[in-house]
């Protein structure tokens, strides 16, 4: 990958220099990783070091990293839909709004609706699946409505969905005039992860390892394919080495999520059930609920994304929109289904946000629109079209939600949380203009 | 096809014509015959601009009981919501003004913003009340509950119950004065800032408390886990929680829940129907209600008798119109009012109630709650004397 134009010794340099630089570079190179990504992947963790050495070294643990990453899972996973419709230079400023819409129709579902009309008292079995349907069911709805006014119609999508943002706001005022609606459905409140709203010790190795084995299978088959169609091949120790990496990032992962504990209170309430002894009683929590969602919505994004017609046909109209129409895609169909995807993520997102707070507010989902497009654009996505990775803005959300969950933990308070959000967001686009201006 | 459509169209237009001829003739009627029933509020139009119904109790209980105070007197009633923005209040109240209110009654988004609003108001000579919250301007009939007593009133139900130990402070937004003067100063009443002082009282997180953008609950929940997660990194237990409202109370909850840490004294403010039933639950332990029914008929009746052309200074409330409980302490003609600002101006401050587990039939007295949304999912063994 490494063209003539990086290997040229840039002015004033020492030319001692340049060869070892240039080697890393392309040994780098060599391993295909995104170099953006690896990057932001480095922020990432620096702001987290940051943090921990300014908490006086209690940041880095593993009840806190479950806690942030928990606080990322909304928006990065409407952050995975948002890059598709940026690609496609649309915007959605309505996502808050849906979010709260559909996460006060869970609320008032499974707390009013379903008991009444099943007549079967509080506990209706399923309600849980059955409100996650119909929100899924509604997200995509709203999508479709907003994404024909802007396909097919030919209505700008910023005026569309921000009407969106208005009109749908004002929607989840009618729902319950405003007031809050708690007493979610206990099977419902899992996918708001805590102690309870996790996977477990157990299931959390076998992710961790099943895991290792999908990376290893996949670098395995996407040689094995490259050879067969005579594809450049990575050098093999590149191979091995992010096998190990990746595997080994999995494992790590699985077993820093098993380093967290049920709280006392929660162990001697299990040991009591369970008739066991509570001393030293230690139940690892694992991978939360809303994590393991996220983890399935990233990779289901990034395979529709990287492999599906449709999200390829997303890239190639927002590369060169007219190109795209005379090639004959079918434009119209295939923005109109950016926004259904986009309304089934928010739906997601939503059942974290009302089983976190085991109800909802009239306020859940506020400025989240800004922080799903912060993450995005944090994370690569270009507002030209065209350009934008789904891990990117996964990773983006978690830029974002390192800074926050940071800055609450060492006592900084909000106003001082929005400077450096802002700040953060101008800044990674800016690093990010200049590396593509000396890269052109 | 298409001729047919073209009669549709035109059928719909006659009609809609005819409609909106008939709807104005009726329109003069009503208008008549209300100026003819002249009691004492007829030809008042009172115009509110509220700064948000983002929170339940505007729309629940003010906007309801200044509407039938008003219209009971056969005045007129007219709103509008400025969404939680400044721009759009300024336009809401210019709007109000070009449609003829006598009397506005002002829910401020911000106490200095909305200034020039008010100056305009003063010029075409219209009265302004400043409803539950401060204007800073001399002109303006200040209508509230002492929200000192109220910040008093919820550190003096968890202070006692908690009277050492390690305390969190949640405010509200950082731009608002009841959030960041007047609570705490009640708190500080209470005794707080004493037994900080002596060591009795130790504050987790930032000392001067946690404030929370536009009292919103997602974000007290977020600020809130991570307090928790430093209190629990060094060793530290909280003890009890001040939160200053219910939509940050109700975070506070939330992430106590998702955190599984039990549920130390919390307190809280406005009386909304999920925090309620948090108390009958044991979630929260005390929630100050400001009884806003009572507010409301309040600032109805003041618009009334400044219609009437009653004075600022000496506005008097009709005896008998407000729960004595809740009625001002210093009586029931408006009394000076010394603002942050050094601004004198006239005022009707009522008091608070703070209910615990054990005065939770007061709410639904009140009408704040139904007894169902009250004791939803109470256990019976533990429920609380309102809900047996």
């Amino acid at each position: 990958m490494a063209n003539v134009a990086d290997v040229a010794p840039v002015p004033g340099q020492t030319q001692a220099e340049p060869p070892t630089r240039t080697s890393i570079r392309g040994l780098f190179a060599q391993t295909e990783i995104d170099s953006r990504l690896f990057g932001m992947l480095i922020a990432f963790v620096l702001i987290l070091v940051t943090f921990h050495i300014l908490s006086g070294g209690t940041l880095i643990q593993p009840d806190n990293m479950i806690t942030m990453s928990v606080q990322a899972a909304g928006i990065a996973i409407i952050a995975t839909g948002m890059v598709l419709v940026i690609v496609s230079r649309n915007i959605d400023l309505s996502v808050g709004s849906l979010v709260g819409l559909i996460s006060m129709s869970y609320a008032l579902w499974m707390t009013d609706w379903f008991p009444r009309i099943f007549g079967l008292g509080p506990d209706v079995p399923f309600q849980w699946l059955l409100a996650l349907a119909l929100g899924i069911g509604m997200g995509a709805a709203v999508g479709a409505l907003q994404g024909f006014i802007i396909a097919y119609i030919g209505v700008p999508s910023f005026i569309v969905t921000l009407g969106g943002l208005l009109s749908i706001r004002g929607l989840v005022w009618y729902q319950s005039e405003g007031a809050a609606v708690v007493g979610l459905d206990p099977t419902f409140d899992l996918i708001g992860g805590g102690a309870l709203g996790s996977v477990g010790g157990l299931i959390t190795w076998i992710l961790g390892i099943v895991g290792c084995v999908a990376i290893i299978a996949i670098l395995y088959n996407s040689r094995r394919q490259r050879r067969r169609y005579n594809f450049p091949v990575r050098p093999m120790w590149a191979e091995v080495l992010l096998g190990a990496v990746g595997c080994g990032v999995v494992l790590a992962l699985a077993w820093f999520a098993n380093n967290a504990f049920w709280p006392k209170g929660l162990a001697d309430q299990y040991a009591i059930d369970h008739h066991v002894d509570p001393n030293g009683l230690q139940i690892p929590i694992g991978f939360p609920y809303p994590i393991v969602l996220l983890v399935i919505v990233t990779l289901v994004m990034t395979f529709i994304a990287t492999r599906r017609r449709f999200g390829r046909y997303v890239y190639a109209y927002g590369g060169n929109p007219d190109a795209a129409e005379l090639a004959g895609i079918n434009t119209r169909w295939t923005i109109l289904k950016t926004y259904v995807l986009m309304g089934i993520l928010c739906a997601f997102a939503a059942a974290i946000a009302a089983a976190r707070l085991n109800g909802s507010t009239l306020d859940i989902g506020t400025s989240y629109e800004l922080y799903v497009i912060a993450a995005a654009v944090v994370g690569g996505t270009s507002f030209a079209g065209g350009i934008g990775t789904i891990p990117g803005a996964v990773l983006g959300a978690f830029v974002l939600a390192a800074l926050n969950y940071g800055l609450s933990f060492i006592g900084v308070n909000s106003p001082g949380q929005n400077v450096a959000a802002g700040v953060v967001l101008i800044l990674a686009v800016g690093f990010d203009t200049l590396n593509r201006r000396r890269g052109s | 096809m298409n001729r047919r459509l073209g009669l549709l169209v035109g059928a719909v237009a006659v009609i809609a014509a005819a409609c909106s001829s008939s709807g104005s003739g009726g329109s003069a009627a009503p208008g008549g015959s209300a100026a003819a029933a002249g009691s004492g509020g007829a030809g008042c139009t009172v115009g509110v601009s509220w700064n948000n119904f983002q929170q339940p109790r505007w729309a629940a209980h003010d906007k309801p009981n200044i509407q039938k105070t008003v219209e009971g007197a056969g005045g007129k009633y007219i709103d509008a919501d400025a969404n939680l923005s400044n721009t759009q209040q300024a336009t809401d109240i210019d709007t109000m003004i070009s449609k003829g209110a006598k009397v506005l009654i002002v829910l401020a988004q911000d106490t200095k913003a909305v200034l020039p609003s008010i100056a305009k108001a003063k010029q075409a000579g219209i009265p302004v009340i400043a409803y539950d919250r401060l204007i800073e301007d001399p002109s303006a009939l200040y209508i509230t509950f002492d929200n000192v007593a109220v910040g008093k009133a919820e550190a003096d139900a968890v202070l006692k119950a908690v009277p050492k130990g390690n305390y969190v402070l949640i405010k509200g937004d950082p731009g608002d004065p009841n959030a960041k003067t007047f609570l705490p100063s009640g708190w500080d009443q209470a005794g707080l800032k004493d037994k900080v002082t002596s060591g009795d009282i130790k504050i987790i997180g930032p000392a001067d408390g946690t404030y929370t953008d536009a009292w919103k609950t997602e974000k007290a929940q977020t600020n809130m886990e991570a307090i928790i997660d430093s209190a629990k990194s060094s060793n530290q237990k909280i003890d009890a929680i001040l939160a200053e409202n219910d939509s940050t109370a109700l975070g506070v909850v939330g992430a106590l829940t998702s955190k599984s840490y039990g549920y130390p004294p919390l307190s809280g403010q406005d009386g909304d129907v999920a925090n309620l039933n948090n108390v009958a639950l044991g979630k929260q332990y005390v929630d100050v209600w400001k009884n806003a029914n009572e507010l409301g008929k309040t600032a109805g009746a003041a618009a009334l008798a400044l219609c009437a052309g009653g004075k600022m200074d000496a506005l008097t409330l009709p005896s008998g119109l407000i729960d004595p409980s809740v009625a001002p302490a210093a009586g029931l003609t408006s009394k000076p009012f010394t603002t942050p600002g050094n601004n004198t101006v006239s005022s009707f401050i009522l008091q608070p109630t703070p209910l615990l587990a054990a005065d939770l039939q007061k709410a639904i007295d009140g009408g704040q709650i139904t007894k169902a949304e009250l004791c939803k999912g109470v256990d019976a063994s533990k429920a609380p004397a309102a809900c047996k």
